[in-house]
């Protein structure tokens, strides 16, 4: 119908219109950077050397150096254990955070909000939170230590336990954001199943494993891989708890390739170790993306 | 009293013309002129200047009032803390940028920046006699002091503000006679004396911080190694020499065994506090960290302090000297304003009002040094702590200037690389040899990944 | 989000449940607690050991910090915040809407580009931004910052606006189309005035994150513009660490933070997960 041809076709103009300035602003700001980015990191620039800006004469310079860089390799292990470790203890520990939470009572739907304020603190204030607590000096956590005769280390200047320092710090910050996916899930659930086991005869736990944990289980799925995605962004804790250190235990890709490009102004060689972060990123949010329209076309 | 700065349009160049000129009417109509028919020499002119956060200019900036009164320009001093400032600074004169007038050349950086050629040439300024009076007198300033300031022609692009002249503090000279011991004149009697003290009524032997490559050089020449082979020529890295691997292993024993938990990760402050509430007894760092054990009044141990020479090496004996100066951005705007403001903040009369005034004497001034009012203040006791600062910050300049791997521009890289190893040694991560091998690499590797050719 | 009464074993809350649940989270919040009641301690009391707990209160830290440089630091994170949210939204909200109605091809693609800034660590965008801000002079401005926070703030917009929109029956805007009303006005008054308290959440959303921004405001600004997270973190200077400041600034940064995101508890997960979860 001409009609309706025409409101189409208006229509489109106003999504054109509407969608355009944004994009326009995207690609701007976003778009060009990753593009400078990516060429950039075929140079190697550096700052007091002016002309290495748009030196190409050996454009995968940087890429092959790096699998070279023991530094390089190094801060992608420390990053992979600080993700791994992390996100299965966010899981873990949200999960039975919502299990306990999930419950009928008008104080504890209160009380919910306030198990969220680890996750909307501004980082750098987490940072500092638990900078305090792992400063001997005036940490209770050492005092504590100290009345139980316990000789406990500095944790962020021991090798064996900054990282550990680092990944309780982010667990602590993080947990509430698996806690409430995963309470959202169970809320899904709907009643008949466990009431039908329950008539059956099954126990809590049985009800647990072979009911409640497959209806999770994609949730659970879910936020450790957005967790994931995340996890490469730590930088405050890095940053303020340990600086990269001792040594290089601590220091992820990401504070790894900050100093490389602000410290010791190898612009050209951080850009190459930023995109290659930057694919592991988009693997990963592939992953995600591809989950969830799986799950779409599932329900 | 830091002054803020809300221009962020970027039609400012037309906008500071309307402010100075603003500034300047404002200026001649609030200063009534007294009876000296004087124009202002820099009246509206900003002047932006940066530096990280320090006594010094927390001082200086009582004084600053009579210098904007007598210049007619207003000086806008950004203190930031050191890291910060030191990136920000780094940053900001490695791109080129002038949106600092004058800035500190923080001791760390200062042979990158004259190398690179991001520093003005003060030279200009002080052999102008119209911009330099001959009282101002350049070579005032202790050779040691100015040694990083200079490029390899011997043309200065900084002035010293600080001299770091390393010594050694002892807070608990009570604990030492009681077990009838002395003080320490060689590394072997160092650890000797730590480990008799350390535990003893709760007093940890040592205390350090956390910058080991300025804490750790002198172990590693006082047993005859060096950072270099033969700086400033020979720039090859000598991380892995068997004198570095001992001094490692001696220095990260002590800090291992005889000083407080978290030692690695301490801040100068950290130290300091540990040494004036006599929680630890000895301290190696610049004098000013050391000397408020004596002078300050937070010291709780000034009956029980001393203040001397560090320990020698087998080898050598190299007590470090460094300072922290001030420069301007080649770039930079205001350049004779910003000579004006060094000029001042570092004159001689300045220099002796912070130590009368303030009981601040790391100045850099040989003048003030030797003066009778800073003999008098700075006598502790039956220790001249003038001359003793004196003695080492000019140690360089005597012989053989063995702080010239200082200004080597890629120290930073070389410096950030031996932290590292050393963190690994001291937290037993590796053994001193396979750390300070792989030191090497790293440090060669990083090098020629910057361009050096090796 | 909020479905069912039920899941497994959903009683009312026994005694003991609510007695875990109240241990469980003063655990977890003490650390959060403890830089509180450090703020309000002076510099002895915080070094002494044992930790008091008892203690007479103080403001001198939070005074001290009003003398610095702490509030000029406070207006630049709260201008940064808010002109990076307004932009967001103004150029986000109708391109979402658009986004959803469109019915050509590469949405898909386009919508994960958009998901991709989101995801991507900041430094990958403060290298170009810092060496083009040196070039035009936007370093260290307030204008700066407001740029860079839009360029994360604004797939965010357009991520959270969707789910909202998609709850607007077509048929109404269906139904206004064929009466002769133009898109425009279709969106601008049946639409928009039915997603408000989208836009209200995702706005404090915005503001939350360009709030607590601490990578690019280290980078991009010097002093003029530098924006509260940094300002705490220069108080750890070079000749002390002022632990009570430090708790002071730690407090009065993250206030703001925590009583509007409370506001928004509900949206928070999907503004986290920036949409792609649905349900």
């Amino acid at each position: 119908m001409s009609g309706k041809g025409l409101v189409d076709a208006e229509r489109r103009r106003f999504n054109r219109r509407a969608l355009a300035p944004s994009l326009i602003v995207l690609f701007l700001i976003a778009g060009l950077p990753a593009i400078y980015l990516v060429v950039t990191s075929l140079t190697p620039f550096q700052l007091v050397n002016p002309g290495s800006s748009t030196d190409f004469s050996s454009p995968l310079r940087n890429y092959r150096l790096l699998p070279d860089d023991p530094r390089f390799v190094n801060s992608l292990w420390v990053q992979a254990k600080l993700s791994f470790w992390g996100v299965l203890f966010q899981v873990l520990l949200g999960m039975l955070l919502a299990l306990l939470l999930h419950t009928q009572s008008r104080v504890v739907e209160f009380a919910r909000t306030f198990f969220l304020i680890p996750m909307v603190l501004p980082p750098i204030v987490v940072a500092i939170i638990w900078k305090l607590i792992y400063t001997p000096d005036i940490s209770p956590l050492y005092y504590a230590a100290s009345l139980l005769n316990i000789a406990m280390p500095s944790l962020t200047s021991s090798v064996d336990f900054a990282l550990t320092a680092i990944i309780i710090a982010d667990t602590w910050e993080w947990l509430p954001f698996t806690f409430l996916m995963v309470l959202a899930a169970l809320q899904t659930i709907p009643d008949e199943f466990s009431e039908a086991a329950l008539v059956d005869g099954a126990n809590r736990l049985q009800i647990f494993f072979y009911i409640t944990l497959p209806f999770i289980t994609p949730i659970l799925v879910i936020s450790g891989m957005f967790r994931l995605i995340d996890s490469v962004k730590a930088f405050p804790l890095v940053f303020l708890l340990t600086g990269g250190g001792p040594g290089s235990v601590t220091e992820v890709t990401n504070y790894y390739a900050y100093l490389l490009a602000f410290d010791f102004n190898e612009i050209g060689y951080s850009s190459a170790v930023t995109i290659v972060m930057l694919l592991l990123v988009v693997a990963v949010s592939l992953g995600v993306v591809w989950m969830g329209r799986r799950r779409e076309a599932m329900a | 009293m830091t002054k803020k700065n809300s221009d962020d349009k970027p039609a400012r160049f037309s906008r500071r013309k309307l402010l100075q000129a603003g500034a300047a009417t404002i200026g001649a109509a609030a200063f009534p002129m007294p009876g000296i028919a004087q124009p202002k020499p820099f009246a509206g002119v900003t002047l932006r200047g940066a530096s990280f956060q320090h006594r010094f200019f927390t001082l200086l900036q009582n004084y600053i009032p009579e210098f904007e009164a007598q210049t007619g320009m207003k000086v806008d001093l950004q203190l930031s803390a050191f890291p910060v400032y030191n990136q920000q600074a780094n940053l900001e004169l490695s791109s080129g940028g002038s949106a600092f007038d004058f800035v500190n050349v923080t001791f760390i950086l200062a042979a990158r920046w004259v190398a690179a050629g991001l520093l003005a040439n003060l030279d200009e300024f002080t052999g102008d006699p119209n911009l330099t009076p001959a009282e101002w007198k350049p070579k005032d300033f202790v050779e040691g002091a100015q040694v990083p300031y200079r490029d390899a022609k011997g043309a200065t692009y900084g002035y010293s503000w600080e001299g770091g002249a390393m010594v050694m503090g002892l807070s608990r000279m009570d604990l030492m006679e009681k077990k009838g011991l002395k003080i320490p004149k060689t590394f072997a009697e160092l650890q000797q004396v730590c480990a008799e003290i350390n535990g003893t009524d709760g007093v940890t032997g040592l205390v350090s911080f956390q910058l080991h490559h300025w804490c750790l050089p002198p172990y590693i020449q006082g047993f005859g190694g060096n950072i270099f082979r033969n700086p400033p020529t020979d720039i090859m890295p000598a991380l892995n020499s068997p004198e570095a691997i001992q001094a490692v292993e001696f220095y990260s024993n002590l800090l291992k065994n005889y000083a407080p938990k978290g030692v690695l990760t301490y801040t100068e402050d950290q130290a300091r506090q540990a040494l004036l509430t006599g929680r630890s007894n000895i301290f190696i760092h610049s004098s000013a960290w050391i000397t408020p054990i004596l002078l300050s009044n937070e010291s709780k141990v000034k009956d029980t302090s001393r203040v001397v020479r560090m320990p020698a090496g087998p080898v050598r004996d190299f007590p470090a000297a460094n300072s922290q100066g001030l420069g301007i951005p080649k770039n930079a705007k205001n350049k004779k304003a910003a000579w004006e403001f060094i000029k001042w903040a570092l004159s001689p009369e300045i220099s002796m009002r912070l130590v009368k005034e303030h009981g601040h004497s790391s100045v850099c001034r040989r003048s003030v040094i030797e003066s009778e009012e800073y003999r008098k203040l700075n006598t502790v006791g039956g220790q001249d702590l003038g001359a003793l600062y004196l003695e080492v910050l000019g140690l360089p300049a005597k012989g053989e200037n063995y702080m010239a791997y200082r200004t080597v521009k890629e120290f930073p890289i070389v410096g950030d690389v031996l932290n590292k190893a050393f963190e690994q040694v001291a937290t037993g991560q590796l053994a001193a040899q396979a750390a300070m091998n792989a030191a090497q690499e790293q440090a060669v590797a990083n090098m020629r990944r910057a361009g050096t050719a090796l | 989000m909020s479905g069912g009464t039920g899941g497994p074993i959903r009683r009312p809350a026994s005694v003991r449940r609510l007695v875990a649940i109240g241990v469980t989270l003063i655990v977890l919040l003490s650390p959060f607690l403890w830089l509180l009641q450090m703020s309000f301690k002076s510099n002895d009391l915080i070094l002494q050991f044992p930790p008091p707990l008892i203690f007479t209160p103080t403001l001198q830290n939070y005074a001290a910090l009003w003398q610095g440089a702490f509030p000029a630091s406070f207006v630049n994170s709260l201008m940064s915040a808010s002109f990076s949210t307004a932009l967001a939204l103004i150029l986000g909200v109708p391109a979402a809407y658009a986004l959803l109605r469109w019915a050509g091809r590469g949405k898909h693609a386009l919508s994960f580009a958009i998901l991709v800034t989101r995801m991507a660590p900041p430094i990958a965008f403060t290298i170009p931004f810092f060496l083009f801000y040196r070039w035009i002079g936007l370093l260290d401005t307030v204008t700066g910052l407001v740029l860079v926070y839009t360029s994360f703030n604004l797939p965010l917009v357009i991520w959270m606006m969707q789910p909202f929109f998609e709850t607007v029956p077509s048929s109404l805007e269906e139904a206004a189309l064929v009466d002769g009303a133009s898109t425009r006005i279709v969106f601008l008054e049946i639409v928009l005035p039915m997603v408000t308290p989208g836009i209200a959440a995702t706005a404090i959303l915005c503001f939350l994150y360009a709030w607590n921004d601490f990578f690019f405001a280290l980078i991009l600004t010097r002093a003029n513009a530098r924006t509260a997270p940094v300002a705490v973190v220069n108080f750890m200077n070079y000749e002390g660490w002022e632990w009570g400041k430090i708790a002071a600034g730690g407090s009065l940064v993250m206030a703001p933070v925590l009583i509007f995101s409370l506001a928004v508890r509900r949206y928070l997960v999907s503004g986290l997960t920036a949409g792609a979860v649905k349900g």
